[in-house]
């Protein structure tokens, strides 16, 4: 027999052992993150090469100040925060996904059980697991402050160590902050996934409640409602501007208090349970029938049965995705008088609104345009969530019994992708009606073929990531395929979006799908364009299920 | 044995470099009830997994009804009925709901019969899956293999978790499938229950089948236990050297002696019958004793030197 090892330091505290957990994810995000910072400080330089520029670019930045505060924009520290804006949400995913699955993830896989037969109290296991991501989110703003100082050392910004490492830590609370929302969530729900998927809502809210202060006079009260405000008042990368030490306090009192909620909650209920909520607040359940047969629509074939599975989180990701889409309407109605003025007047200024996200004669186009980039990024990520959830159908050995029945593989992967592909066309077209509305009800005048062509374009983006997942997922198990599929996500969208202001050549740019996806707002879809998606998606589909059929299953 | 319905030859399974099966070849007749016991990972559920095509096999054949396992899987399936070994099924179904899937994605369900299946296991189908216990989880997993009438039943250690009542419940449910000529392929280590249910047997160990052969067959090489108490102290040499006697313990200061015995017992009782006997008692070993007899060594019945 082999000579029984000591253990190494890591796992002699379930803190340690949480933080070993977190290595990966804290290399990862915190370099992607950092990098992400630093790619618009890149890009400053062209855009301010002239005093006309500089002046043209400040005021550009104030027009869109629902994106973020238009604070000295036209300086490198000062360009970056502007550019990554309302782009928060990409860097609180990680907290979200970790503090969804720490507990309820844990509660799932019965591991839970076993850990909290240990002699410790349940306070103390749920503390020093929240103090673990705490110490996980502190590295990555270690990590992300120390890039972005170099990034601005090598672009002649004028903000030091001491202010990047500051930028970090603003991002390392407002991180904690919504860790600590999917911690609370995750008492009331039974698995992650709808935990993840309210506080995703919970953070889109938040922006848009945020952004209100910006787009609409007089209403800086609504916008204190929202984390995300006391985020926006520190902006260490601008010197002249600083940190809110007020700002980040009520940061970490909302996470402690969250967080501390959450382990109250914990300790009090039972395990593989949820917190029992008052009867008003209760969502009315039908009761339970002992006939047979049932009766579903929902029970006739792997395909109606994946649809009923996608049913409840397509419901909030259209919530939110049509919300968002009729929000940026209003917006822009806001924002058209004031820009018209500038425009007419600033040759410079028209120059760098193409630079910045697109440009154009018809202003409501041009603006809607620039934030309609968000919507296929939001289709794409649902599409992630979705293929998470495939991979790990089959790694958590769902998809055994289903095999056994008389159905080809290929079927029932195909019966899969198809509700996930009707899933999306519904959140298409309820997002199409109610952008629709909402221009009609604001006033602001849209091209309906292309307004239609933007919302429904999205589609096959969707589309297209579902299939290069399920493909992937016929290799990798389902953290790698998740992570590959998110990777590909970000990579693509900083390709099209940092791309551009860097000069990057055509080729590259055509790695990404956004580039065929292009501005459909002003100029339609391009069919061609079109036809790529979707044959680039029909072959990776194609591929993934004759992989699916070959494969071992869950090995 | 009647036409097999079950055929593995020579199959082997690795996992990259590490070891699934190797080599294992064996046939189950029509109507058979076939035991496959081994220990944690021997390869009961690798062998199982590549019967119902959810592995590909790297080499040999596995066929059911005469098709191959692999290229005519579908065809298959219809046949089968099938528990896996760990089963996980969606937790926001009811019992009722995903026995109405399952029955749907199958075809040809009798709900009478299903009524029945539910009733005679005493499983409430109206409480979500993920409200089960383990017990209730695997009664669910249970029926929905029986319920269609399948031609082959496919059970991976079907009992694990299920109360002894209901373990009974499932013998008697076995018992008559196979009376209808089902034949059933039950992979499990609980012994007692092969023993009970089975008709053959075959036994794996590290990847490899150390043997098949009928229940019966297999206690060939069992070992049985004697204790005689005596009146007096008698020398443990009496019986040391008698035929059949395979090891010798002296029990109680020489008053008894506790006899591991293989083959015949003629000698050890004519050789007793010197002394004024107490008493004597016999045991006979359960098939646990011949499986982990078969876990000592390399399958091999390992000469045990007699003890005094």
């Amino acid at each position: 027999m082999g000579r029984w090892r000591r253990s190494p330091p890591v796992f002699r505290s379930i803190f340690l052992k949480t933080l070993r957990d977190y290595r990966i994810a804290i290399l990862g995000w915190g370099i992607g993150m950092g990098l992400v910072i630093v790619s618009p400080m890149a890009s400053v330089a062209t855009l301010i090469s002239t005093p006309q520029q500089r002046a043209a670019l400040a005021s550009l930045a104030a027009s869109f100040a629902w994106n973020a505060d238009p604070v000295k924009a036209d300086t490198v520290g000062g360009y970056a925060t502007f550019k990554i804006g309302i782009f928060v949400f990409l860097i609180v995913v990680w907290p979200l996904l970790a503090a969804s699955r720490m507990l309820r993830g844990e509660e799932e896989r019965s591991s839970l059980d076993v850990l909290l037969s240990v002699p410790r109290t349940r306070v103390r296991v749920a503390v020093e697991k929240v103090a673990a991501m705490w110490a996980a989110l502190l590295a990555m703003a270690v990590l992300i402050g120390v890039i972005a100082f170099l990034g601005g050392k090598g672009f002649k910004a004028d903000f030091t160590l001491v202010d990047g490492l500051l930028f970090g830590l603003n991002l390392a609370l407002i991180c904690a902050v919504f860790g600590g929302v999917a911690l609370l969530a995750s008492q009331f729900t039974q698995e992650r996934g709808p935990a993840a998927g309210i506080t995703a809502f919970v953070l889109l809210f938040a922006i848009v409640v945020d952004m209100v202060h910006r787009v609409i006079p007089n209403t800086d009260w609504v916008s204190r409602f929202s984390p995300i405000y006391y985020y926006n008042l520190s902006k260490p990368l601008i010197p002249s501007y600083g940190t809110s030490a007020g700002g980040m306090l009520v940061q970490l009192g909302l996470a402690a208090v969250l967080s501390g909620a959450a382990i109250w909650l914990f300790a009090r209920r039972d395990v593989g349970s949820t917190v029992a909520l008052p009867r008003w607040l209760s969502l009315p359940r039908r009761a339970p029938t002992t006939a047979l047969p049932v009766r579903d629509w929902s029970l006739r074939s792997v395909y109606t049965r994946s649809l009923g599975m996608i049913g409840i989180p397509t419901f909030w990701w259209t919530l939110g995705i049509a919300a968002g889409a009729g929000w940026m309407v209003v917006v822009v109605q806001q924002l058209v008088g004031r820009m018209q003025t500038l425009l007419a007047g600033s040759p410079a200024f028209q120059h760098l609104l193409i630079q910045m996200g697109g440009a154009g004669a018809a202003f409501n186009a041009s603006f809607l345009n620039a934030m309609f980039q968000l919507l296929p990024l939001l289709l794409m990520a649902f599409a992630v969530t979705q293929v998470n959830r495939w991979s790990a159908d089959e790694d958590d050995g769902r998809l055994e019994i289903v095999l056994s029945t008389p159905h080809s593989r290929i079927l029932v992967l195909l019966g899969r992708f198809a509700a996930l592909a009707t899933a999306t066309v519904a959140i298409g077209l309820v997002t199409l009606a109610v952008t629709a509305i909402a221009a009609s009800v604001v006033g602001v005048a849209l091209d309906g073929t292309n307004l239609a062509e933007a919302v429904l374009g999205i589609i096959p983006m969707g589309l297209l990531v579902a299939a290069i997942g399920y493909l992937a997922s016929g290799w990798l198990r389902t953290a790698a395929d998740t992570g590959l599929v998110s990777f590909l996500l970000a990579a693509w969208f900083f390709i099209s979006f940092i791309g551009p202001d860097l000069n990057w050549p055509d080729a590259t740019l055509r790695v990404s799908p956004f580039y065929y996806y292009g501005s459909p707002l002003l100029h339609g879809l391009q069919l061609a364009n079109v036809a790529v998606l979707l044959g680039v998606g029909i072959v990776a589909l194609g591929l993934a299920s004759l992989r699916f059929a070959r494969k071992d299953i869950g090995v | 044995m009647t036409q097999p319905m079950i055929e593995v030859e020579k199959l082997t399974k690795s996992y990259g470099g590490k070891r699934g099966i190797a080599d294992v070849s064996f046939q189950v007749g029509e109507g058979e009830v076939f035991g496959f016991l081994g220990p944690n990972g021997a390869g009961k559920t690798t062998t199982i997994r590549v019967l119902m095509a959810l592995l590909r096999a790297d080499s040999g054949s596995a066929r059911v009804a005469g098709l191959d396992c692999w290229d005519g899987s579908i065809a298959i399936k219809r046949l089968i009925g099938y528990v896996p070994g760990e089963p996980s099924l969606d937790p926001n179904l009811t019992g009722g709901q995903i026995l109405e899937y399952f029955a749907n994605l199958r075809g040809g369900v009798d709900q009478a019969y299903l009524k029945q299946l539910i009733q005679r296991l005493d499983l409430d189908p109206s409480r979500k899956f993920r409200q089960y216990s383990t017990g209730n989880k695997r009664k669910v997993v249970l029926i929905q293999a029986f319920m269609h009438r399948p031609r082959v039943l496919i059970l991976d250690e079907p009992t694990s978790g299920l109360d002894p009542l209901n373990q009974q419940e499932f013998d008697s449910m076995v018992n008559e499938a196979s009376a209808q000529g089902c034949t059933v392929f039950l992979s499990s280590h609980v012994l007692s229950e092969v023993e009970k249910t089975c008709t053959r047997v075959g036994i794996i160990r590290e990847g490899r089948l150390v043997r098949t052969g009928g229940v019966h067959e297999l206690k060939d090489i069992k070992r049985y236990e004697i204790t005689i108490a005596f009146a007096e102290v008698v020398p443990v040499e009496t019986f040391k050297a008698l035929e059949g006697v395979a090891d010798v313990e002296m029990l109680n200061n020489g008053h008894a002696v506790r006899l591991a015995m293989q083959g015949a017992a003629d000698a050890v009782i004519k050789a007793a019958s010197r002394y004024h006997v107490v008493s004597l008692t016999s045991y006979e070993p359960s098939l646990e004793d011949v499986f982990l007899r078969y876990y000592e060594g390399d399958g091999q019945v390992a000469p045990e030197p007699a003890r005094v």
